[in-house]
């Protein structure tokens, strides 16, 4: 089993006082005291709670699953944009930290990580007796490679540099000389620019897999070096790829009691279209699916396959681009917000698969999220009004989302919302090989969002000035300054205090309607464990088993 | 005979190097090289990012140049990229490798390399075309019998309840387009919905091993359609043949009608279906796309959708190649055997 830490980070002791009055919720608790370095068994022990046996202890070894996924071409695991991308490298490449539904952090190649009181230096252990599967011994100067290698800004479409911000120099655009030290060959040091509490679930995202020191784009599936379970066995993009049992290998995991079950996993590819895939379920051409969306939720319940359903962050967001006339205007902004209400958003475009949120992308299942702040109220005459009074009161809208899925039925159900309050509004499908090439362009237009383990991580990837990701075209000293503020503090109260404020800045300007939190959820047959929806979509194929 | 199908070999080629010049334009259009360099570089990327992609990999040095390239008449481009990294096209774009040969075009059998699948180009095509041919072959064995067969018995007795019969259900099939029988088929015989489950509704294993129950479907959805066409088609000939002059002497003569309608009227009857038949070939090649998506069978069709979806320069234009070859040899084909066929005919 894994060692416990005995460290206990003091802030981790306040938030567990907090978590007993009643001003942390458990998974909010359980998600910033691991992140602080507290073990996940102590976490729950601070709240005299046992922690929760893991599903896996009932798997048998061997066997076969089969899932249904998008199979992408490989890319450097720093410039992977979707998950389904990491799930098949996950075979051979692991990560340092991994993040769970439950909201914890866990240690997976570093055995413990500790941070100091202010949260501006770290100190990771490195897990013993590691290997790569060509032998070499797992050091800390593999991990120090990595987050070096993460930090690189000059790599185009590294994603990476964004949650390392704390340890780039910005004149460079690489690791800040003295940032990370691999101080003994067990050991790494991390010293933050400034307080950072986002660097651990960082590197558990799905971009943070470790790579061995000889690692190339062009060889990363020919000569598969990495300390996972399992290794490449084809690919074949677009259509299926499989990734196998490494026999002989003797992956750390086995003696730390993590699993390791399947012996093999085939992805198969059956595009985008969810009508396929319950044709493909239905001819018993897969095990699992890589996620059930909208009316086919219900669908398959009545196939008898079991579900598995995760309350997240995920979310969508249905928002103008600032960067283009009308939307440069506050009012019409604010006027598009206020004539949609999200309860029916949820109903007519999520299936009720979700609970209403507050146009803030800050939810309750965020630590800092402050629940007095609310949206503009729904109010379609006085979205007319705004609308009217802005000067664009005449101005027909385009609203463009993908043609299936979830994305639609909520651009439609905004769009005959709009409609009803008078504001003139054409809707634009478009397939998804399209619209991802200007997913961050188009002026008004829905993206969906991944769940993320704390409030200002999105915050800061897609509302920050300047950052690639930020599809608002938002610029807002105000708003930037505030998110390094609430970066800094490592206390919930202060935090929440500054979180306030942002979520009214982000409503007050208008930047989004974000009108539902989603459950995500899959389905599967009857007989297997572990191979449960993640949170965060996250590949943790060691858990992946066949019932004993 | 051996100058026609030289000539016709000629125009094969000359179709060929015009379809493949406008691909190659229109693929080769800014917002086009966009969009394909952030499918493979990370569909996040900024617009400086984006020309830096295309810049280090040769995509903006004149459209000629890269044509010539493609084609084999000029040296694959060499860049050393502002990386600092030197690639070429003769490397699929990667790095400079010692034995990289100078010229990597179609003339020296190079194909090219797909920027969606990552692979050779010649690869993908052959591997696609083979799944399409395999579900083309048995569309073929299905369609052309039954469909002749009912042509024939229709057309035999023009106006008979057998032919008002096979004509509506001809009429019927060839009114159906795919997208409405295919899914009206998985919708009765695969789902639980209906509670048959006698098929499957996805083809994706029988891209591997075929069997009736994974195959059928999709076969009989393309079958169907073409079917009812030529049946029409045949019909109506056999029809026409049937009231010729020399049905009605043989009829005199005292014939018996099965005799008639096997030795005499059959083989005039089969000229024009059979020019429909050698047409239907490039139909399928491409028509079948619908229905390759449909029931999740990856072949040539896929390959069409996904190549001009993600703007893969070079398997667009060996599709747009593939499809030329096989346009022009279907007609010629159709044209040689309309020589067997039909003795007044002769090809100089």
């Amino acid at each position: 089993m894994t060692k416990n830490n005995s460290f206990m980070h003091p802030a981790a002791e306040m938030y567990a006082s907090e978590e007993k009055a009643g001003k942390l919720d458990r998974r909010e608790f359980i998600s910033r005291a691991t992140a602080l370095g507290v073990s996940t068994v102590a976490a729950y022990g601070l709240l005299g709670l046992d922690a929760p046996a893991e599903a896996g202890g009932h798997a048998k070894m061997g066997g076969t699953i089969r899932m249904q996924m998008d199979v992408k071409a490989m890319k450097d695991p720093r410039t992977h944009d979707w998950t389904q991308i990491s799930i098949f490298s996950a075979g051979w490449l692991e990560y340092l930290v991994e993040y769970n539904s439950d909201g914890s952090f866990k240690p997976m190649l570093l055995s413990s990580w500790e941070a100091n009181a202010d949260a501006t230096q770290y100190v990771l252990k490195i897990r013993e007796g590691v290997k790569w599967n060509n032998g070499d011994d797992f050091t800390a100067d593999d991990v120090a490679r990595n987050i070096i290698g993460w930090c690189d800004k000059g790599l185009e479409g590294n994603s990476m540099a964004g949650r390392m911000a704390s340890l780039v120099d910005e004149a460079t655009g690489k690791a800040r000389e003295g940032a990370v030290v691999a101080v003994d060959s067990s050991t790494v040091h991390l010293n933050l620019l400034q307080p950072d509490i986002t660097i651990v679930p960082g590197m558990a995202d799905y971009p943070a897999q470790i790579v061995h020191k000889s690692f190339t784009v062009e060889t990363m599936v020919s000569n598969p070096i990495g300390t996972g379970f399992m290794l490449p066995e084809n690919l074949e993009v677009g259509v299926k790829a499989s990734i196998v049992k490494n026999e002989g290998f003797e992956w750390w995991g086995y003696a730390a009691g993590k699993g390791g079950y399947i012996d093999r996993i085939e992805f198969i590819d059956y595009g985008s279209d969810p009508a396929t895939h319950m044709a493909g379920f239905e001819s018993e051409e897969f095990d699992l699916n890589w996620e059930t969306t909208g009316e086919f939720v219900e669908l398959y319940d009545a196939l008898g396959l079991v579900k598995s359903q995760v309350a997240s962050g995920a979310t969508i967001v249905v928002r103008p681009n600032q960067g283009h006339a009308p939307y440069d205007n506050k009012m019409v902004r604010q006027a598009l917000a206020m004539a949609v209400d999200n309860e029916i958003l949820n109903e007519l475009g999520n299936a009720g698969l979700g609970v209403a949120a507050d146009n803030c992308h800050v939810g309750p299942m965020h630590p800092e999220h402050n629940p007095d702040v609310t949206r503009a109220p729904f109010n379609p005459g006085k979205a007319k009004e705004l609308m009217d009074a802005s000067g664009h009161g005449d101005f027909e809208h385009e609203l463009r989302s993908l043609d299936t899925g979830f994305w639609k039925d909520t651009c439609d159900a905004v769009a005959a919302q709009l409609r009803d309050a008078g504001i003139k509004v054409k809707r634009t499908l478009m397939p998804g090989s399209t619209f991802w090439n200007d997913w961050t362009k188009f002026p008004y237009s829905a993206t969906n969002w991944n769940h993320r383990p704390l409030g200002t991580q999105v915050l800061g990837l897609a509302y920050k000035s300047g950052e690639a990701w930020n599809e608002f075209a938002w610029s807002n000293a105000e708003f930037d300054g505030l998110l390094a503020e609430a970066n800094s503090l490592a206390n919930a109260d202060e935090r929440r205090v500054v979180m306030g404020k942002i979520q009214a800045l982000v409503i007050e300007e208008g930047v989004t309607c974000q009108p539902y939190w989603r459950l995500v959820q899959r389905h599967h047959v009857e007989g297997l464990v572990g191979v449960d929806m993640h949170i965060a979509y996250l590949p943790q194929i060691y858990k992946w088993g066949h019932a004993v | 005979m051996g100058m026609f199908i030289l000539r016709r070999t000629g125009v094969m080629l000359l179709t060929a190097i015009c379809l493949t010049f406008i691909v190659f334009l229109m693929t080769n259009l800014y917002p086009n090289l966009e969009k394909l360099a952030k499918n493979e570089g990370n569909f996040r990327m900024s617009d400086a990012e984006v020309a830096s992609f295309l810049g280090n990999r040769g995509y903006t040095q004149g459209k000629l140049q890269n044509y010539g390239e493609w084609l084999g008449v000029l040296p694959g481009y060499v860049i050393e990229g502002i990386d600092g990294k030197t690639r070429g096209r003769c490397s699929n774009h990667g790095a400079i490798v010692e034995n990289t040969g100078k010229y990597c075009g179609v003339i020296q059998g190079n194909w090219g390399f797909s920027s969606r699948f990552k692979e050779p180009v010649s690869k993908i095509v052959a591997k696609r075309l083979a799944l399409t041919g395999k579900l083309m072959f048995w569309v073929l064995a299905v369609m052309i019998p039954s469909a002749l067969i009912i042509g024939i018995m229709a057309g035999m007795r023009e106006g008979s309840r057998l032919d008002r019969a096979l004509s509506t259900g001809a009429i019927v099939t060839t009114a159906t387009p795919e997208y409405v029988s295919g899914v009206i088929f998985i919708a009765v015989f695969t789902s639980s919905a209906v509670g048959l489950k006698w098929f499957k509704g996805s083809a994706t294993s029988a891209m591997d091993h075929a069997t009736l129950e994974n195959f059928l479907l999709p076969v009989l959805t393309i079958a169907l359609y073409g079917m009812g066409y030529i049946a029409r088609m045949t019909r109506a000939s056999m029809a026409e043949v049937m009231t010729a002059q020399y049905i009605r002497t043989a009829r005199l003569k005292g014939v018996s009608f099965a005799n008639i309608v096997l030795k005499h009227a059959l083989r005039n009857a089969l000229i024009a279906p059979f020019t429909v038949i050698m047409l239907q070939i490039p139909w399928l090649l491409n028509g079948v796309v619908i229905v390759e998506v449909l029931f999740n069978f990856k072949g040539f069709g896929w390959v069409l959708v996904q190549a001009a979806s993600n703007n893969d320069i070079d398997l667009l234009l060996a599709v747009s190649v593939v499809s030329v070859v096989v346009v022009l040899l279907t007609q010629l084909i159709s044209d040689i055997g309309y020589v067997f066929l039909n003795p007044r005919i002769r090809i100089t």
